[in-house]
């Protein structure tokens, strides 16, 4: 009988005790691998969120991300790098708050964006036009959420009134017609967001003359890529700080998500110590009722070498085996804990902190194997040093 | 007060220019921003509102402080100043605006009596519309990030008890396992179910006790050593890791249970079997 | 009787401990032939078991010279010890020890396949064992559902699975009743009929009567090495 199939059958006679072993694993394993990828998973979505806005990088004043002041110049920025051979469109950006009047007369604040799109735009038209003028009044493109609480369709008028700035005071209202329904990449679920052209914008928040823009965003041309992009923005204006969607989420990673990434390192390290210590525990109890059993097969002649295999081989199918039940489990586990977390503020409705890397199924299974292995270590120290006259002695008289 | 990102360019006293020190306003700067541009107490550095660095200020750095400790900021260096209230609206104002003079952020309002927020809101909205009053402690405290990271460790723990609650009871069940002729015995010899199970939940009692104080004091040791590393990770005096005397109470009042719990449950065959099949091989 | 199977000169066992070495073999010489069937007797702690785990190669000596199935005990490492018994050596204990896990049928399969025996033939040998000791119909039973006296049987049919030519019983008949025990001496000495030598570790009288050789030791040496009708005479 090999030591697999002799191990199998020791585990299979004890169902009780081998499947509680099993569970606990597996829900150890769950953490470990829900860990493994909220350790990335913020990262990756912020990623994939940035990437599907189809702009690969982002020009800022400073090299804090959406922080600092605005750019300058604007409109010759824009049209000097539209002209460069790396870059396929540029979009400035102004974004501020506005307030529109619910049917009861009562405020209801929105987020306001305002761009000048050209081929591209960072927004995606669910209905409607984009930004052209709607029977001659400035056109605004609002989301599903604030379509449904001011019941607007393209076509409908509406008035803003922007609060963009600090001590704007109080600005006269502006009209507008609903030109469109979009999704804005960045909302959170909640959120109330609407967008209009630069001139509009500037119009509404009490900008007018100030050719400034919050940030670019600028999508390369193919074949030349982002990096190549931001070499170029970098040479035409050093005074500007550029991006790629890489750079800004490494810089995110930094600052704003490190918490996460050491929150699952920190989880990880105490989820695979008290899964060492549980397994051994276990392996080391289940060797201590066994010593009959072990010496008496070390009288029948079966080498050391061997009896200290059945013990790692039953380490492994018990870590094995829950390990296995643990990848589904952590899948279910991981979206209770990503629905906890997305209720924070100022999340993209998008963006998840568990995200699905086959790498992460290799990194767990591997970190599992070297569980297995070091935790049936002193166990099989027990089991290679085990007397076996002393042992059958002492068996025989107890 | 605003901080602004400003740029930063040193000169040592007395250096060029022809400025006097007496001259230069004085301005605090964050440690980690004297450690970052190696500046020391005295010199005189150059601010400026502008990225470019244009129309820069010049000032005297007097002394050194150690930023609030900002958790909703963990990671981000704390490079910050400063600066009496006027010299920062001098060096901010924009001078085609000239309510720029007069305008700040945020007004800090310490409440006198019992605080009642919502009154204050109602009453400033009446005679200053326009202005938004926010408290310190939100009312929604829903949406507040750290009630939002609490939930996602008290989610942790969850998963956690029940892991280890798991393999108590698969070694609850083993060790029960191993007292099975003991209790035959015991059984034998006149002893009934009611006397054996009070044993079996006094020992499950001590075990859980003794591992959940064990516990607690673990997690009192490991609470310096993590706080001492994030620390030093993220340069920051914020507190990590905290066992409170609740948090300890709590966790001794579920393991006790749970540890009981597992005696009972691994114990029960043992009690429901006659003495005579306990005996048997 | 053939060339000796067993061969102890000057052989010393002592344990070590807190207060000082327990010497539980002190200079015992011993040979054992080839189909040779003995007892061996003697009080309490008088160092019957240590010979007996010594002549199974489960201890080594502290000294002297003990040489099993023309092997030097002393010189072969774990591992060869280890090979000996699984080829040579058949182990049958008071405790039976069966594997609780394993049915009547795998714990008599076992060692057949850890030697390395081919599946058919393992299957004919472990049938035929268990045909011989007269369990064949309770090869699917598991040991707690079994007696005292049908798990040993089956323990012998394990200690026999690879055809050892010295099986070794230390007292097989102590958890036995007495008609039990008789049966289990009868399977003793068809095994030893077959060619098989055997030495049994007993307190049993009524074992030690049925072998033509018997030892009697006491502290840790033989005290007397009785043959035929001396062995039959000194109990």
């Amino acid at each position: 009988m090999r030591a697999w199939t002799f191990a199998a059958r020791s585990l299979v006679r004890q169902p009780g005790r081998t499947a509680l072993g099993v569970m606990g694993v597996a829900a150890v394993g769950a953490l470990l691998f829900d860990m493994l990828l909220l350790s990335r998973g913020l990262v990756v979505s912020l990623r994939e969120l940035l990437d599907s806005a189809g702009f690969d990088v982002r020009v800022m004043s400073t090299d804090m991300p959406f922080a600092g002041p605005n750019v300058t110049g604007v409109t010759p920025a824009v049209a000097a790098m539209r002209r460069l051979p790396e870059v396929e469109d540029v979009v400035p950006i102004l974004f501020g708050e506005a307030a529109a009047f619910g049917r009861d007369g009562g405020p209801v604040e929105l987020t306001l964006f305002g761009a000048e799109t050209g081929r591209r735009s960072p927004w995606t038209m669910l209905e409607g036009e984009g930004l052209s003028p709607f029977a001659g009044a400035p056109p605004l493109i609002v989301n599903r959420n604030l379509a449904r609480a001011l019941e607007l369709a393209p076509g409908t008028a509406i008035e803003l009134r922007g609060a963009c700035r600090d001590g704007a005071g109080s600005l006269p209202a502006s009209r507008f017609r609903v030109s469109g329904i979009a999704e804005f990449p960045f909302d959170e679920a909640s959120a109330l967001t609407a967008a209009t052209t630069l001139v509009d914008f500037r119009r509404t928040c009490g900008l007018e003359g100030r050719d400034e823009a919050n940030l670019l965003l600028v999508a390369s041309r193919e074949g030349h890529g982002p990096a190549a992009a931001v070499e170029a923005i970098r040479a035409l204006r050093p005074d500007l700080h550029a991006f790629s969607n890489e750079e800004l989420v490494a810089r995110f990673q930094q600052v704003g998500f490190s918490y996460f990434s050491q929150i699952s390192t920190v989880l990880s390290t105490v989820t695979l110590v008290f899964g060492f210590l549980l397994i051994t525990v276990l392996l080391t109890v289940s060797v201590n009722q066994r010593y009959a059993e072990i010496a008496t097969l070390r009288a029948l002649g079966f080498a050391r070498r061997r009896i200290v295999l059945d013990v790692l081989c039953q380490s492994a199918l018990l870590v094995g085996t829950g390990g296995v039940l643990s990848l589904p489990l952590g899948l279910a586990l991981s979206t209770w804990l990503d629905a906890i977390l997305r209720a924070m503020p100022d999340i993209p409705a998008r963006v998840s902190f568990f995200v699905f890397e086959p790498r992460a199924v290799a990194v767990h299974m591997s970190l599992l194997t070297l569980t297995a292995v070091l935790a049936a270590l002193y166990p099989m120290r027990l089991v290679a040093r085990l007397p076996i006259a002393a042992t059958l002695r002492s068996e025989s008289v107890t | 007060m605003n901080v602004l990102p400003a740029a930063v360019a040193a000169q040592p006293p007395g250096s060029g220019g022809g400025t006097s020190p007496g001259e230069a306003p004085p301005i605090l700067l964050s440690r980690q921003l004297m450690e970052k541009e190696g500046l020391e107490v005295g010199e005189i550095v150059s601010l400026s509102s502008a990225p470019s660095g244009s129309h820069p200020g010049r000032f005297r750095i007097v002394g050194v402080y150690e930023p609030v400790a900002d958790p909703a900021r963990l990671g981000d260096p704390s490079l910050a100043a400063r600066l009496h209230l006027p010299d920062l609206i001098d060096l901010t104002r924009d001078a085609a605006d000239p309510q720029s003079l007069e305008r700040v952020g945020a007004v800090n309002v310490k409440l006198a009596g019992e605080p009642d927020v919502s009154a204050f809101d109602r009453e400033l909205a009446a005679r200053m519309p326009g202005l938004e009053v926010h408290p310190t402690v939100p009312l929604d405290r829903e949406a507040d990030p750290f009630v939002v990271l609490e939930r996602f460790h008290l989610a942790i723990a969850v998963v956690t008890v029940f892991a280890s609650s798991m393999f108590l009871l698969a070694l609850m069940v083993m060790l029960v396992d191993e007292r099975r002729q003991t209790v035959a015995i015991l059984r034998m010899i006149g002893l009934r179910r009611g006397r054996i199970l009070v044993q079996v939940l006094s020992e499950g009692l001590l075990i859980a006790l003794a591992g959940a104080v064990f516990g607690v004091f673990l997690a009192a040791v490991l609470e310096d050593g993590f706080n001492r590393f994030f620390r030093w990770r993220y340069d920051t005096s914020l507190v990590f890791v905290r066992v409170t005397p609740q948090i300890a109470a709590r966790s001794v009042l579920l393991a006790v249970p749970l540890g009981l719990a597992a005696s009972l449950a691994s114990s029960w065959s043992l009690l429901r079997r006659e003495a005579l099949s306990l005996a048997r091989r | 009787m053939s060339a000796p199977i067993v061969e102890a000169r000057g052989v010393t066992k002592a344990f070590p401990m807190p207060a000082g070495p327990v010497v539980a073999i002190r200079d015992l010489d011993l040979t054992i032939a080839g189909g040779e069937y003995l007892a061996i007797c003697g009080p309490s702690g008088c160092g019957k078991s240590t010979l007996l785990h010594m002549l199974g190669c489960v201890e080594a000596p502290t000294s002297g010279t003990l040489r099993v199935d023309g092997r030097d005990v002393a010189d072969m490492a774990d591992a060869e010890r280890s090979a000996l018994r699984l080829a040579r050596i058949g182990f049958v204990f008071q405790r039976f020890f069966l594997l609780p896990m394993l049915t009547a049928w795998e714990n008599v399969e076992l060692p057949q396949a850890e030697a390395g025996s081919p599946r058919a033939r393992r299957r004919q040998r472990t049938a035929e064992l268990l045909d011989y000791v007269g369990l064949g119909h309770r090869s699917h039973h598991r040991p707690p559902q079994l007696s005292g006296g049908e798990a040993q049987r089956v323990a012998i049919a394990r200690a026999l699975a690879n055809r050892p030519r010295l099986l070794l019983a230390d007292e097989p008949t102590g958890e036995l009743d007495q008609a039990t025990g008789r049966q289990i001496v009868g399977l003793f000495d068809r095994v030893h009929a077959d060619g098989t030598t055997v030495v049994v570790v007993t307190h049993d009288a009524a074992i030690a009567s049925r072998t033509p050789r018997t030892l009697f030791m006491r502290d840790g040496s033989i005290e007397s090495d009785a043959t035929g009708a001396a062995a039959t005479e000194g109990r």
